[in-house]
């Protein structure tokens, strides 16, 4: 699969984060030009404070580009208001975080369909079973958050990413809690999600592992894009990795 | 410890000042009213030792009967007494002294002042005199019985200039003067706001009082002599038949003062409780405040544990924090609470109470008790929190901040069922006979089981009443139901004080339902008549008896009977004893007599009420003597008994015994029956006619007269829900308190809404919806609560005539729609703070 043959959900044109100002200005992102394409999974990877959460969060909608744009579906982020940003992470966006990604007091079925609630809208019920049976929970749509493990709590954040048929899925570090083989299963539901679902993942990782379920790797440092990889491999990024001096 | 506990302060402002508010709030109530109550009574002082300033020896009569309501008659002396005063060595000046009822009719026609309410309105004596305190500030003082002088203030509201015609009303009737001088009081126009019309002394007596009679007389001595030895003079001077007591000018203001003192006092009392209760329900706040700040530092406290720190460590760290917000807030609350004094004094005097201003009074009592109290308060809250912080097991600190979770223990339950049943069985015993002074205790401990119920019904009652907001607001309304049960304890503490809040208003709501409705059936019963007229005016008389009679007379009139109020002494009590016109009366009082007309009643008989028959056990025929306010006495014998005494007391007797007396006689009303066949608008028109001839007196139709009488009812009301407020507004800060706490605890969870597609105006729906059902918590379980209480108290008032209770329908309808609309505007602020909530600052905390 050539980049050329795919159509892109989302992508950032010389995209520049800066804070502060004048000589004290520190570059979170420096003129970053990337595309994400549909029903591929991306994984963006870098040391800390390389840049990779702060492009996630501005491709996502969650903070704004100090230069430059960031386009989701043919749209410029930088051109939404607050309300608009939200029906777009909302009906575009799908997220899966680190930790706390279920809100306590619903259950896990009202989790999966927040995102479909909060804008009244009833949803794909065919393709909602399908996605709670992809990640094997339904035996578990009733309960809270609290009685569920951490795999289990992961699972339903998932779930609640693929819900609403999104164009394109945020997953920041979604394994970095969990313990190596309850990770692999979540990595494999996602993988699945793209290949049994056709959906668009772009993951945040530091772990060589977790990147080489994606089918591309994009390598920041400093606030730059400094490498790609395709078709990776766990030794293969971490081969890279050295290089890259990490 | 201790710089940990400071820095723990200091560290976090926002905490700070919301632990302080409750503080602040609770505690400038306390001081602001003590303050007020305080300036009021100094005020008042002042004002009374002002008017007696120059007066050395006051001389009146020693006659009075003192009855119910600290209310008194005094006895009226002969005006040809002043001569005697007047030769009395040691005295360089005296005059008499009138204050009776006048009424001065404006140039249009209109009474000045007001009737009965506000300032009163005055007829007295203006002369020359070296210890007056008028003064004439343009023309002359009157001298002849056609004559007046009238204060600044009436002469520019009336729009008056000397030479003018004046009418003015009194007692008597009414009359015309010629308007010979303008005079002020001291600088004042007016004092108080009342008005005044001065006479020449046989003019005063004549038209105000009664020919020949003053109500005292005012000394100055020339200085040669102390003011005891004076007055012991002048009372040696004067025949012991003419019953008199010479008081000296300190003696005369300070008794003065006393009287004004006690009405303050008691108003003070008032003030101070409702103070008291909106504090205890300051408690609840505080005691919330800490214990949400205690579970949201779990993780700190319990790091503190883990390296070192003992359990009385970090639960003193705790109590000192708890101390710096008492002492920060109570004195906070100080300088609030004066200035809250201040708007109090710009409220009376928007309310045209003027009172002279003297400068507030802040005593030292006032300072120390508000700050001490507001920190033993303070600190008593914060010590179950504190001890719970210092249970926190060091484990903790390893563990995500986990959600306070309440499992309400068995031990809340039996206790909470126990304290309720032990308050409903002292109920029922006070229900079944035993003394009403329990009764108090029983309504204590049910309240005390309610509130320690609290957090186990609160979950249940909240998804309850959350259940239209889940229904009809989408997932919004579904998170707002289940954040307000989420954590119960918190919800329940925070609905405590909207409980007893709304319970109070609910209980006393109640209570003014029962006695309106009670009030309303009496009059119904009692009243036959068609028309009435009333008067506001008991300060300085009623209405005058002539009036009745005036309104036999007229064509348009089948019947009118006066009804009157005279003090008189029996068994050496003060007592009232309704007098009425037996040839008039009926068809129009019905005092639902036994076996008696009302023909029987003859000028040496009385009619009992039978209670008072049987209790007393004076049966028909006996006799009894009682002293009349002349101090004459009168021997009555019993030739009837009666059944309704709720309007008519437990005597009446015919007004014709008092007719030829020195007695103050004067109606309380007079009751008309309309003549067959006229048209009201006739009735109305000649009786309105007959009673503006008099200057006082309101007509009433029988539906206006009966809905003024329950009317009364609500200006007490008014009062106790303007102090019921104080509790109301903490209670609605508590919510904005506790609801900002959540919000801010809930951080990430908001966060985490708002990046899967909450809008902003959704996170305020939820915040919003959240308040509502809390705020209706604490107005549902308030509501029934204050029914009971006030079934309760209605019952408790039993023996004073109170026999129905009335459910409040539409005032409790009305309280639950204002929770509802206070939980609304409890949010605005924590639901705009919580759609600022940073997305990314919050997800990234760990």
């Amino acid at each position: 699969m050539t980049p050329q043959t795919l159509a892109v959900a989302a992508s950032t044109i010389s995209a520049s984060k800066i804070y502060g100002s004048g000589e004290d200005a520190v570059y979170a992102l420096n003129d970053v030009s990337v595309a994400f394409y549909e029903g591929q999974f991306t994984a963006i990877m870098g040391p800390s404070g390389s840049g990779k959460s702060t492009l996630m969060h501005c491709i996502a909608g969650l903070d704004e580009l100090t230069k430059g744009s960031a386009i989701i579906d043919g749209v410029d982020l930088s051109t939404m208001k607050d309300k608009g940003l939200t029906e777009l992470r909302r009906e575009k966006i799908g997220f899966v975080f680190q930790s706390f990604n279920l809100v306590p007091t619903l259950t896990a079925n009202e989790n999966i369909r927040l995102p479909l609630m909060l804008g009244n809208d009833k949803g794909d019920e065919a393709w909602i079973q399908n996605v709670i049976n992809t990640v094997h929970l339904q035996d578990r749509l009733t309960h809270r958050p609290s009685e569920l493990s951490g795999g289990q709590q992961q699972r339903v954040a998932v779930a609640r990413a693929l819900a609403s048929k999104p164009r394109i899925i945020f997953a920041d570090e979604p394994t970095g809690n969990l313990d190596s083989t309850t990770g692999a299963e979540i990595l494999s539901f996602m993988r699945k999600a793209v290949d049994e679902l056709g959906q668009t993942i772009v993951m945040v990782t530091h772990d060589p592992v977790a990147a080489a379920y994606a089918d591309r790797i994009i390598f920041l440092a400093d606030g730059k894009v400094v490498n790609e990889m395709t078709e990776p491999t766990a030794a293969k990024v971490l081969d890279l990795m050295k290089t890259l001096g990490n | 410890m201790f710089r940990i506990a400071l820095k723990g302060i200091v560290g976090r402002k926002a905490r700070l000042i919301l632990t302080s508010l409750a503080v602040i709030l609770g505690t400038s109530f306390l001081a602001g009213t003590s303050v007020f109550s305080d300036t009021l009574t100094r005020t008042f002082d002042n004002l009374f030792s002002d008017v007696f300033k120059n007066v050395d020896a006051y001389v009146r009569s020693s006659q009075v009967i003192e009855a119910d309501f600290g209310l008194e008659e005094r006895q009226r002396i002969s005006i040809d007494l002043v001569s005697v005063v007047e030769n009395v060595p040691g005295v360089r000046d005296a005059s008499p002294d009138v204050q009776a009822f006048a009424r001065i009719i404006g140039k249009d026609g209109k009474p000045l002042g007001s009737d009965g309410q506000g300032p009163p309105t005055f007829g007295s004596i203006g002369e020359e005199f070296a210890g007056a305190l008028w003064s004439v500030a343009e023309g002359k003082w009157a001298t002849a019985s056609n004559e007046v002088v009238i204060d600044e203030a009436s002469a520019k509201a009336g729009k008056y200039v000397v030479g003018d015609t004046v009418k003015v009303v009194a007692q008597s009737g009414s009359r015309e003067f010629t308007l010979v001088g303008i005079a002020s009081y001291g600088d004042v126009r007016s004092p108080g706001g009342a008005t005044f019309a001065l006479f020449d002394s046989a003019t005063a007596s004549e038209f105000l009082t009664k020919p020949g009679f003053i109500d005292a007389i005012l000394v100055s001595g020339d200085g040669s002599v102390s003011d005891t030895k004076l007055a012991a003079a002048i009372q040696a001077a004067l025949p012991t038949t003419a019953k008199t007591e010479t008081l000296t000018g300190a003696q005369i203001t300070l008794e003065t003062q006393d009287q004004i003192g006690s009405a303050l006092d008691f108003f003070g009392i008032l003030l101070q409780t409702f103070s008291f209760i909106a504090l205890g329900v300051g408690c609840f706040v505080i005691y919330n405040v800490f214990s949400i700040s205690a579970a949201q530092r779990q993780r700190e406290n319990a790091l503190l544990r883990a390296i070192g720190a003992s359990r009385k460590q970090v639960t003193r760290a705790m109590l000192i924090e708890s101390v710096a917000v008492g002492l920060v807030g109570s004195t906070i609350g100080l300088v609030a609470g004066i200035g809250l004094s201040k708007g109090l004094s710009a409220l009376l005097k928007a309310l045209n109470i003027d009172i002279p201003s003297g400068g507030l009074v802040v005593k030292q009592d006032t300072i120390f008790s508000t700050i001490v109290i507001g920190l033993v308060v303070t600190v008593l809250s914060a010590i179950l929190p504190a001890r719970r912080a210092g249970k926190v097991p060091p484990l903790a600190a390893m563990r995500a901040t986990a959600l306070e979770i309440a499992e309400p223990g068995r031990k809340r339950l039996y206790g909470g069922f126990l304290s309720i049943a032990l308050g409903v069985a002292i109920i029922s015993a006070v229900v079944a006979g035993a003394n009403n002074s329990y009764l108090g205790f029983g309504i204590l401990f049910v309240f005390i089981g309610t509130i320690v119920l609290g957090p186990i019904i609160a979950r249940p009652v909240a998804l309850f009443l959350g259940r239209p907001a889940a229904r009809f607001r989408g997932i919004t309304g579904v998170m707002a139901r289940q954040n307000s049960a989420r954590n119960p304890k918190r919800t329940s503490r925070t609905a405590s004080p909207v409980l007893i809040g709304v319970a109070l208003v609910t209980a006393v709501t109640a209570l003014a339902a029962s006695i309106k409705g009670q009030i309303n059936d009496v009059f119904t019963e009692q009243f036959k008549g068609d028309y009435a007229v009333t008067t506001n005016n008991q300060f300085t008389g009623g209405l005058s008896p002539s009036l009745a009679l005036d309104l036999n007379k007229l064509p348009e009139v089948d019947k009118a009977s006066g009804i009157g109020l005279i003090t008189v002494k029996l068994n050496n009590n003060g007592q009232y004893f309704t007098t009425i016109d037996p040839g008039t009366v009926e068809g129009v009082f019905d005092l639902g007599l036994i076996n008696a007309k009302y023909s029987d009643l003859t000028p040496n008989s009385i009619f009992l009420a039978e209670s008072y028959s049987l209790r007393k056990n004076l049966p028909i025929g006996s006799n009894v003597t009682i002293t009349l306010g002349d101090a004459t006495q009168r021997e009555l014998t019993v030739r009837g008994l009666y059944k309704f005494d709720e309007l008519a007391g437990n005597f009446v007797v015919n007004r014709a015994m008092i007719a030829n007396s020195a007695v103050v006689n004067f109606d309380i009303g007079v009751y008309i029956l309309a003549k067959n066949g006229v048209p009201d608008g006739e009735v109305q028109a000649a009786l309105d006619k007959a009673v503006k001839k008099y200057g006082q007196g309101e007509l009433l139709s029988k539906d206006e007269y009966i809905d003024k009488q329950s009317g009364q009812v609500n200006q007490l009301l008014g009062l106790i829900y303007g102090l019921l407020m104080l509790s109301i507004i903490i209670a609605f800060v508590g919510i904005i308190i506790t609801l900002l706490l959540s919000v801010f605890e809930r951080q990430r969870e908001l966060a985490l809404l708002r990046a899967v597609g909450m809008t902003r105006s959704q996170v305020r729906t939820t915040v919003r919806w959240e308040s509502v059902i809390t705020s209706l918590l604490g107005a549902v379980l308030g509501i029934i609560l204050g029914i009971g209480l006030g079934w309760v108290i209605v019952f408790a008032l039993k023996d004073q005539g109170l026999t129905s209770f009335k459910l409040p329908v539409v005032p409790t309808i009305v309280i639950m729609v204002m929770s509802f609309i206070v939980g609304l505007f409890a949010a605005i602020y924590p639901a705009w703070r919580a759609t600022r909530v940073n997305i990314l600052d919050a997800l990234n905390t760990n």
